[in-house]
């Protein structure tokens, strides 16, 4: 089993490439992989508190909790880009964390695959 | 011991979004991963812009003065400054007419020792192949 | 190398991923990507698709925007995340977005 490193720069609403790469991670963990999942600029928003689920929008946060209670996904947003939208630690849903943008770096150091959606 | 080799490769054109932006400064976070590693482990950056991207490299961007914003050319030059190896695609640059004089060359003025390569689209080709992974923005 | 570039959209990214040579290079259509696996502009198919013989496009996304494998060009293989998973894992060692 193989290590994949996912780094997502997309909006939670307004884009379903964040939509993507959580089913992807998804997929990923139920064949046995574990995934780290790093949000930064809008994808940031994926891991705050209070989202309410309209069929409209994409709704990603009870996906995120299911799959951080596997054990086998880690999930942590830019810091930085957290604070720039009035998103703050108490905000975080739990199991997620927040930490500077070298983290991710850290996790593509040993990740067996990273995929890098930068765009959006 | 061991060295994991990034590719930042920017091919979007600057502040619609902040996919360059964001390219620029998690590069530049490799200064710091060693917090996270064990002694003697590195992650190497380096950063190449293709396409449209090559617009981000244009000198006398003025954010700060219309949108407060750090410019672009403010985190290349601070790439420069940390000796990261930055490319630019000849290619690109003349199909849009752009010349040397142009760009971001350097970071002299803060101090930087190293300078932006402007080199052929082949040269890109094989940074991409000797990186262990890619992140294009 | 060994390449998987994931395509994401229709109207960009077809420059860069023109230029990027690979020993072994896969596109995976997903999101707005699809299209070019399953539409023909004034008759003619993506010209994307006469850049490697492994080409795939995710079922999910490809259904979503009202296609089904019929509408598929035949050099254009069908898969779900779990296969997505797999050739990242298997048959690729790099992975681009675009």
């Amino acid at each position: 089993m193989g290590k994949l490193t996912i780094g997502c720069f997309s909006s939670l609403v307004g884009s379903l490439s964040l939509d993507f790469s959580v089913k992807l991670a998804e997929a990923a963990v139920k064949k046995g992989h574990t995934v780290d999942y790093w949000m930064s600029g809008n994808a940031t928003m994926m891991s705050k508190k209070g989202q309410r689920a309209f069929k409209d929008y994409s709704a990603l946060a009870k996906t995120v909790q299911e799959l951080i209670a596997t054990g086998k996904f880690q999930i942590t947003a830019c810091e930085a880009c957290a604070e720039a939208r009035g998103y703050h630690k108490e905000d975080t849903i739990e199991g997620a964390r927040r930490f500077s943008m070298d983290w991710y770096l850290a996790s593509a150091f040993d990740a067996d695959r990273v995929l890098h959606i930068g765009g959006d | 011991m061991a060295t994991r080799k990034l590719l930042f490769v920017v091919r979007a054109l600057p502040y619609k979004t902040e996919a360059s932006r964001l390219g620029l400064t998690h590069a530049i976070s490799s200064q710091s991963v060693e917090i996270y590693l064990k002694d003697g482990d590195l992650v190497e950056a380096s950063i190449a812009f293709i396409g449209d991207g090559v617009m981000n490299c244009l000198k006398n961007q003025q954010a700060m003065k219309h949108y407060g914003l750090t410019s672009i050319e403010g985190h290349m030059k601070n790439t420069l400054l940390l000796d990261m190896k930055v490319m630019v695609c000849k290619e690109d640059l003349d199909k849009f007419g752009i010349k040397e004089d142009a760009l971001l060359m350097d970071a002299e003025d803060i101090g930087g020792e190293t300078n932006t390569q402007i080199v052929p689209y082949s040269e890109i080709q094989k940074e991409m192949e000797s990186v262990d992974h890619l992140l294009f923005c | 190398m060994k390449l998987g570039v994931i395509m994401s959209d229709y109207r960009t990214g077809e420059d860069v991923l023109k230029r990027l040579s690979a020993e072994k290079l896969g596109i995976i259509f997903v999101g707005n990507g699809v299209y070019h696996a399953a539409t023909k502009e004034a008759g003619k198919t993506s010209s994307i698709l006469e850049k490697t013989g492994n080409l795939y496009v995710l079922t999910e996304d490809l259904e979503s925007r009202g296609f089904t494998s019929a509408n598929l060009d035949s050099r254009v293989k069908a898969v779900t995340y779990s296969d997505v998973v797999d050739l990242i894992f298997n048959d690729y060692e790099k992975i681009v977005w675009l």
